[in-house]
């Protein structure tokens, strides 16, 4: 039985969207779905159409001790640390291992590729550089970024090639503690880079928190992500 | 929120805005996104389980999964409000049909167990009108017949399934099936007619 076959694939999605899916066959549509992502875009057209329906159900505002809960499963940890929070969710098992790796590969590819970080003494100090390790979903290391503090390029390495369509491209994009994402430039799938800034480093990323790779049609509007976040890390100041 | 009943949602841009900062774990954002939408989806999770504990419970739950899975959330694909009712619809469903929850609420004696009071403006057939007016396809979708209408508002609002409808509304389950194609089939050429391409 062929699922994929067009009209059969319509009258699943709209009874899956709209819920009348039941058992063992919305569990199997469920699989197609994660199997063959493109079937999601049929049952995204008709929940576009039936959340028309929802918009006349009235709003029940929920009690504040939902969201007291979402923070409570969330987030215990750095609440119950107090001003100390960051602190301890460093110590977080799965965070904890995370920068170790992180910091592993930086010191393992500084040690190969100095260059990268433009790290070659010059004097009695070095220069203090900001440095992101994105991650994908999978939680592997997908792209190392690095800059010099007066720096004004990016040196960017693919740790592992990302999948971009013909006609896509990869975007880096920073992300400000405050203020909506901004673009960095565009990443290869694979290999290396060098992308200029339009200004110093420093003043382009102290105050960003976060990086983030999206995958997205070429062209277009690359004033905000227009894609998922295919890989993130956060973006320290090194030294 | 006493506006959100009108508006159940800030613009979908801004929204759109603030999924791209969840995904990347920005907790302002997040609670952003919370107060901006959790009424609207609290209402929708309440018509379909009956219960403001249950339905809070799924609110709860759909939006740990928010923040877990918002990196999944693709702009390209569906707006931010729709990903969003869709996992507090989605949820709500498995809770009515898993049972764990109706099993949970037997014996609770606190008021916030007990059933929503019947009020008019939540009857599925109000709600439907209620959206098609809003949606101006009200018009266009009064050439279906008030079976069909009530077979789609009982799938849509109370998340039944044709066996359930067919029962509710004593007919034949070929024919609550039917009931509810016809319904989707002109939901579509409505929207499709008011020039929304989805």
């Amino acid at each position: 039985m062929n699922l994929l076959q067009p009209e059969r694939l319509d009258r699943l999605a709209r009874e899956y969207a709209l819920g009348t899916l039941q058992g063992p066959a919305r569990r199997r549509f469920e699989r197609l779905l994660r199997e063959a992502p493109l079937t999601m875009r049929v049952v995204a057209h008709w929940q576009e159409r039936l959340g028309v329906l929802a918009a006349g159900v009235p709003a029940v505002p929920p009690r504040e001790r939902v969201w007291d809960g979402i923070e409570q499963r969330l987030f215990a940890r750095s609440r119950a640390a107090g001003r100390w929070g960051w602190l301890s969710s460093l110590f977080a098992p799965r965070l904890l291992g995370g920068v170790l790796a992180g910091v592993l590969l930086a010191a393992v590819a500084l040690r190969l590729q100095p260059q990268w970080l433009d790290l070659e003494p010059k004097g009695e100090t070095l220069p203090a550089s900001y440095v992101g390790l994105l991650v994908s979903d999978a939680g592997q290391a997908t792209l190392l970024a690095s800059s010099r503090r007066h720096g004004h390029t990016l040196a960017v390495k693919l740790l592992q090639p990302l999948d971009v369509p013909a006609g896509q491209v990869a975007r880096l994009w920073a992300l400000p503690r405050e203020g909506p994402p901004f673009l960095v430039g565009e990443v290869p799938a694979r290999g290396a880079a060098t992308l200029a800034l339009p200004d110093s480093a420093e003043k382009l990323f102290s105050s960003v928190a976060r990086l983030g790779v999206t995958v997205e049609a070429a062209g277009g509007d690359a004033r905000t992500p227009a894609g998922p976040f295919v890989a993130s890390g956060h973006c320290v100041k090194l030294w | 929120m006493a506006g959100d009943s009108e508006h159940p949602m800030t613009a979908p841009d801004d929204l759109g805005a603030l999924m791209a900062r969840v995904a990347l774990h920005d907790r302002a954002a997040f609670e952003r996104v919370y107060r901006a939408t959790s009424a609207h989806l609290l209402g929708i999770a309440l018509r379909i389980l009956g219960s403001r504990e249950r339905a809070e419970e799924v609110l709860q739950e759909a939006f740990v999964n928010v923040w877990h899975g918002a990196r999944g959330y693709n702009p390209s694909v569906a707006t931010a409000m729709t990903w969003l009712i869709n996992i507090v619809r989605n949820k709500s469903i498995d809770a009515l049909r898993s049972g764990a929850s109706e099993r949970r609420s037997t014996g609770a004696l606190d008021d916030d167990a007990f059933e929503v009071p019947a009020d008019p403006a939540t009857e599925p057939q109000q709600m439907l009108d209620a959206s098609l007016r809003r949606a101006h396809i009200d018009a266009c979708m009064a050439a279906l017949g008030a079976q069909q209408r009530q077979a789609l508002a009982l799938a849509y609002y109370k998340g039944l399934v044709h066996s359930e409808i067919a029962q509710q509304m004593g007919a034949p389950l070929g024919t609550a099936k039917a009931w509810v194609r016809r319904g989707l089939d002109k939901l579509k050429d409505c929207l499709s007619s008011r020039g929304v391409t989805v």
